[in-house]
């Protein structure tokens, strides 16, 4: 995997109902990308997607938006596996140049979830097994997480509050987080927010909104060849689908996360001390801590202490959520992992601007996929990068 | 939960709905789910057990989850169990708008394995893991019935 480069990455603004189509959003990420590395869109011969929830509703997703776009290509999928498809996308981009079947990948993760008409056909199971009993998907999947969290361990919602007004301030300070969410909350504002699936409140989830963002990926020879010296290199990822498949009853505090993280640490030589920006899939306040735990930051059932003791602000202990996430910075429908991947590389580039993080040669990203019959979520991700050059 | 964190607004009460007005339709079954929804036109519990792991599995599949065989067992169980976990839903999408609050629970049955049913004919102050749960059949317009839990 090492041999592979992220040249660039690209990032529209994040917006609720917005007005542009999928397709113009893909549009405007690529020409980012072409103007910051000076490549020519010919040289692009892979494309990778991201799930979405509008454009892909289409089953052409990928050929479609190859057509759109004009791009002739040597390799071109989406990748399905929900919120971690960007994440997935990355391994499986490095995968295939290293493989030799393409040499400059595009990545695209982009959604208008906000603004179309969601034409996913409701999962099987749900259909029969989840919608007679009015669960209101994730937030209801997330209740039930949260309680028996607090069964097992209690649970201090006001360490979740801090986690949450971090986040915040971080959006504030980010320009391309949708608007509605750059006002600065309080532990008070957390605490006070409408319960929607008790003990989920509103400031626990993530407000569904439009956007893109992508990168571009070639081998390190490639890019030196090109003059690209500043670069960002994929130094561990591990995946995880249908963790404890057969363990119907499996504990949802833990995710496949744990597994993931062992194997990506054990690729890069790294270990969690050595993490200098976390950016985990937020679709909701408590999966950040569940990750901290799983991947390692704390010991598990201790997520509440180790908040309270550490400063995640971009200038504190643990950098975390630098941009917002997507929390705070809204969540780009099933590209929504983008948000995390591309403030991790971004601040592996060093243009994190007002909240760029002074240390920052490592960071770990998350992804979170799907949701399972009364279990947590159906795919975990974590991925670790390297700033080299 | 301390007082500072009880919801607001109608939800305070400790009252739940049950959730038996909602508009539900009748279920279209998958070839291997059938044999549940069937059983659930006599308020019979019947689900699928696996003969070579020895185990129950919920919700129906297309084989054993655990082996991989399509070697399956259709057994009617008691399904008595208790609960693993629970939300109580505060503001939700239709059709069960405007039927808030009411409980959803993760049910652990005896046989081992976990359901996923709405709670009813109980308050919030009964509710806590662990408490002990039994079948309530609620009719769906073609004769099938939803699973739902009551406490025992």
């Amino acid at each position: 995997m090492r041999d592979t480069a992220i040249v660039a990455f690209a990032e529209t603004k994040i917006v609720e109902k917005g007005d542009l189509d999928v397709w113009e959003l893909g549009a405007e990420v690529m020409e980012t990308l072409l103007l910051r590395t000076g490549i020519e869109k010919s040289e692009i011969d892979g494309l990778i997607l991201s799930s979405s929830m509008t454009g892909a509703g289409n089953a052409f997703w990928s050929q479609a938006t190859a057509e759109f776009l004009g791009l002739e290509l040597n390799f071109c999928q989406t990748v399905d596996i929900g919120g971690s498809s960007p994440n997935g996308a990355l391994a499986r981009g490095v995968a295939a140049i290293e493989a030799g079947l393409c040499e400059t990948v595009f990545l695209l993760y982009a959604d208008t979830q906000s603004s179309e008409r969601n034409n996913q056909r409701p999962h099987s199971f749900n259909l029969e097994f989840v919608a007679p009993q009015g669960l209101m998907g994730p937030p209801g999947a997330f209740g039930f997480i949260s309680r028996r969290y607090e069964h097992e361990f209690g649970l201090d919602f006001k360490s979740l509050a801090k986690l949450a007004v971090t986040q915040r301030d971080h959006a504030v300070l980010n320009d391309n987080a949708c608007e509605k969410l750059r006002v600065p909350i309080s532990i008070d504002d957390y605490m006070n927010s409408r319960m929607i699936s008790d003990p989920i409140r509103l400031l626990d989830c993530v407000m569904v909104c439009d956007g893109a963002s992508g990168l571009l990926l070639m081998s390190k020879k490639r890019a030196k060849e090109k003059g690209l010296s500043k670069i960002v290199t994929l130094a561990g990822y591990g995946e995880r689908t249908n963790y404890m498949a057969t363990e119907l009853l499996f504990d949802p505090t833990k995710s496949g996360h744990a597994v993931a993280a062992e194997r990506a640490f054990k690729q890069s030589g790294l270990t969690p001390k050595d993490i200098h920006s976390f950016q985990p899939y937020d679709d909701f306040i408590i999966a950040n801590m569940l990750q901290m735990e799983a991947i390692g930051f704390c010991k598990r059932g201790q997520g509440c202490g180790y908040i309270n003791e550490t400063n995640f602000h971009f200038d504190g202990d643990l950098p975390f959520q630098t941009g917002g996430g997507q929390i705070s910075a809204g969540q780009t429908g099933l590209a929504g992992g983008g948000v995390n991947l591309v403030e991790a590389v971004r601040q592996l580039f060093g243009e994190g601007g007002k909240r760029q993080v002074k240390k920052s040669e490592t960071a770990l990203v998350t992804g979170i996929g799907g949701i399972g019959y009364g279990r947590n979520w159906t795919t975990s991700t974590v991925v670790i990068l390297e700033r080299e050059g | 939960m301390s007082e500072e964190m009880k919801p607001q607004g109608k939800a305070q009460g400790k009252e739940l709905n049950n959730t038996f007005d909602v508009e539900r339709f009748p279920v279209t079954p998958m070839s291997f789910t059938k044999p549940y929804w069937d059983g659930t036109r006599e308020k019979k519990l019947v689900i699928q057990y696996c003969p070579g792991a020895k185990k129950y599995q919920f919700y129906p599949r297309p084989t054993s989850i655990y082996t991989g065989k399509r070697n399956l067992e259709w057994r009617e169980v008691a399904g008595n169990g208790q609960i693993y976990s629970y939300t109580i839903t505060r503001r939700t999408r239709p059709p069960f708008r405007g039927h808030e609050p009411f409980a959803i629970a993760m049910v652990e049955l005896d046989e081992g394995v976990r359901i996923m049913a709405d709670l009813v004919n109980v308050t919030e102050d009964q509710l806590k893991i662990g408490l002990r749960v039994k079948p309530y059949w609620h009719p769906l317009p073609d004769g099938q019935h939803v699973l739902m839990y009551t406490p025992a």
